[in-house]
């Protein structure tokens, strides 16, 4: 009951914060020079115009009856029309964009756990030896360098240099799709791939100071039994929390990787609307980054009960 | 962005190695534009205005813009004649500014709240905590650029979006603090001596805390430089002409292949800056912190 009362207060908190970041995507409209009747008539348009345009348009109310009207238009998913171009219906503009950011975000999850949990776990195996403080050094490298520093240098070796890779995703592939996605995702997952073999080592070693390791290893399980069946299993816990945080942070934080790759995504389309000043874009861009964030955490702290029973006894 | 390192010989030397940088860093930041100054009166005299605000060094003899390394330029110019130590000098005092001026809001509002976190009245205390901790709900790069697409593009904004961003942890950190020290047999004592909270707060705990502060301000400068140097990056930062880093390196693509070294060394510079602050910040906490010390 505990637990349930636990749930639905973060449920209510991530609501809570959803409004907030709403508040403030609205604010944006407001503060901006310009609204959507003076963009919507054109340059040329006339005062009068204008002025019968807002009125169409609503824009004249007071602003409280306007942040609720955008506040139920956004649930259903309607954020009106880009201000430039041909004027998409920004719901479907987003949606196009969105499973790019999913298919990267993903791709670098997957790659990052795999990596990080066995680098992580042969680290912990050779405490304190060669092996290890490679790992870890390497690791320091990882955590520390942003993203638009390594994109460019690998994509100098892999796509100038050596010419393997293609260096920006573009209109007219020549390669299957995917050959344009293995650059951003290696950058998008070094800092995750660093941080879970970090979190790894540290659970592991934790976990093999422990008294049913000692046991294990005296009743002569083989040493690899030991470690993947004994000791991962009861080390890995903190690392999938991770997991499940640094998918929340891929999703929401490849502007860098997008926009450098020109990759068509969320993040890219976010930037590109900030510099354009295509406000129902961003509005509807950082809504749905935001969403997709809280959810997630939501739902990390959904599953940890469920895999740990200790948890579920002892939530707070 | 925690480099730790167990050997505390290891983390005094580099405290001793990112502090030089940094003292380097800084008198670069400051005298590092006078330089394109002085090449100016040499080499750019009475040219089109527009070059001069553009740092450029004119090479008569070459059409190309990209002047070699040791020439007037020490590093060689980039594609619009512009003197990359120059812009690198131009970059450094930036992204000092920003980060130094974001860590001073940050510390000041950051303090503030801590404090009154744990001693103003309940129906302050309370909602101040939950909204420090509301703050953390999101990653901080995309609060920034949610507030940068509010507030607008520049150094300004910038500034901005960042302290909103930097301010929640040192709050947390300073009521944590705040909440133990308060406790001290010698602030209970002032206290019965009728101390006011004020007195307190500003003789007996803010002091024992500065080193931690100091410390952990050193380590969140990384964060708030690269946070800068990624929104000027993604072209929603500082605004060209005025160079930055990230601007300097998102600028770099166009000419990567055959020039590489414009992107060689505004990533060589962040990532070093990046390190050294990190260095600097542990060896601080190492000092501040004896049990630290110690381990």
């Amino acid at each position: 009951m505990q637990l349930a009362r636990a749930l639905s207060t973060r449920f209510l908190l991530g609501l809570l914060s959803l409004l907030f970041i709403s508040f403030v995507t609205f604010l944006a409209d407001e503060i901006q020079p310009g609204d959507a009747a003076t963009v919507l008539a054109g340059e040329k348009a006339s005062a009068e115009t204008i002025e019968r345009l807002r009125e169409n348009l609503g824009l004249n109310r007071p602003w409280p009856i306007r942040y609720v009207e955008f506040v139920s238009k956004a649930v259903r998913g309607d954020f009106g029309t880009s201000y430039y171009g041909v004027k998409e219906p920004v719901g479907q503009l987003v949606g196009r964009n969105v499973t790019m950011t999913i298919t990267i975000a993903s791709c670098a999850i997957l790659l990052a756990s795999a990596i990080g949990i066995f680098l992580g776990t042969l680290a912990a195996v050779w405490q304190n030896k060669p092996p290890d403080q490679g790992i870890l050094f390497v690791s320091t490298f990882g955590v520390t360098l942003p993203n638009f520093v390594l994109a460019p240098i690998l994509a100098y070796f892999f796509a100038l240099q050596w010419d393997v890779l293609p260096l920006t995703w573009s209109v007219d592939r020549v390669a299957p799709d995917y050959y344009y996605l293995i650059l951003p995702v290696i950058v998008l997952a070094m800092r995750p791939t660093a941080l879970l073999t970090r979190l790894t080592r540290a659970s592991m070693v934790e976990t093999l100071r422990q008294e049913f390791i000692r046991t294990a290893i005296a009743k002569g399980v083989p040493p690899f039994r030991m470690y993947v069946k004994h000791a991962l299993r009861n080390a890995i816990l903190p690392v999938i929390t991770a997991i499940g945080t640094s998918f929340g942070f891929l999703l929401t934080g490849s502007f860098v990787v997008e926009t450098y790759f020109l990759l068509p995504g969320l993040g890219s389309t976010t930037i590109d609307a900030i510099r354009k000043g295509d406000i129902p874009v961003v509005q509807a861009c950082v809504m749905l980054t935001g969403a997709i964030f809280i959810v997630l955490n939501l739902f990390v702290d959904l599953i940890l009960p469920i895999l740990d029973p200790r948890i579920r006894e002892s939530q707070v | 962005m925690k480099l730790k390192s167990k050997n505390p010989r290891k983390k005094r030397l580099g405290l001793i190695f990112g502090a030089a940088y940094l003292v380097l860093l800084l008198l670069f930041a400051i005298f590092g534009p006078m330089i394109r100054n002085a090449q100016l009166s040499d080499v750019a005299k009475g040219v089109d205005p527009d070059i001069r605000v553009y740092n450029a060094v004119l090479d008569p003899v070459s059409s190309s813009p990209f002047a070699p390394a040791g020439g007037a330029a020490i590093l060689g110019t980039d594609e619009l004649r512009r003197d990359i130590v120059a812009r690198l000098a131009e970059g450094a005092r930036v992204s000092l500014t920003v980060g130094l001026s974001v860590q001073l809001i940050a510390l000041l509002v950051g303090i503030t709240v801590g404090v009154l976190g744990v001693l103003a009245p309940k129906w302050i205390r309370n909602p101040l905590m939950r909204f420090t901790d509301g703050m953390f709900a999101f990653p901080d790069i995309l609060l920034a650029i949610l507030i940068v697409s509010v507030a607008g593009l520049g150094m300004g904004p910038v500034i901005f979006a960042l302290s909103v961003t930097a301010w929640p942890s040192i709050a947390r950190l300073v009521a944590s603090q705040v909440a133990t020290l308060k406790d001290r047999e010698y602030v209970v004592a002032a206290k019965a001596a009728g101390a006011s909270n004020f007195y307190l707060v500003t003789r007996h705990i803010l002091p024992q805390i500065t080193g931690i502060l100091l410390a952990y301000s050193m380590i969140d400068l990384a964060g708030t430089i690269l946070a800068e140097s990624t929104l000027s990056f993604l072209g929603i930062g500082v605004q060209e002409p005025q160079p930055s880093w990230g601007g300097m390196i998102n600028g770099a693509r166009l000419n990567m292949n055959s020039y590489p070294v414009l992107l060689i060394w505004p990533c060589a510079m962040l990532s070093m800056t990046i390190f050294a602050l990190n260095f600097v910040g542990d060896g601080l906490r190492a000092l501040a912190d004896p049990r630290d010390r110690s381990a």
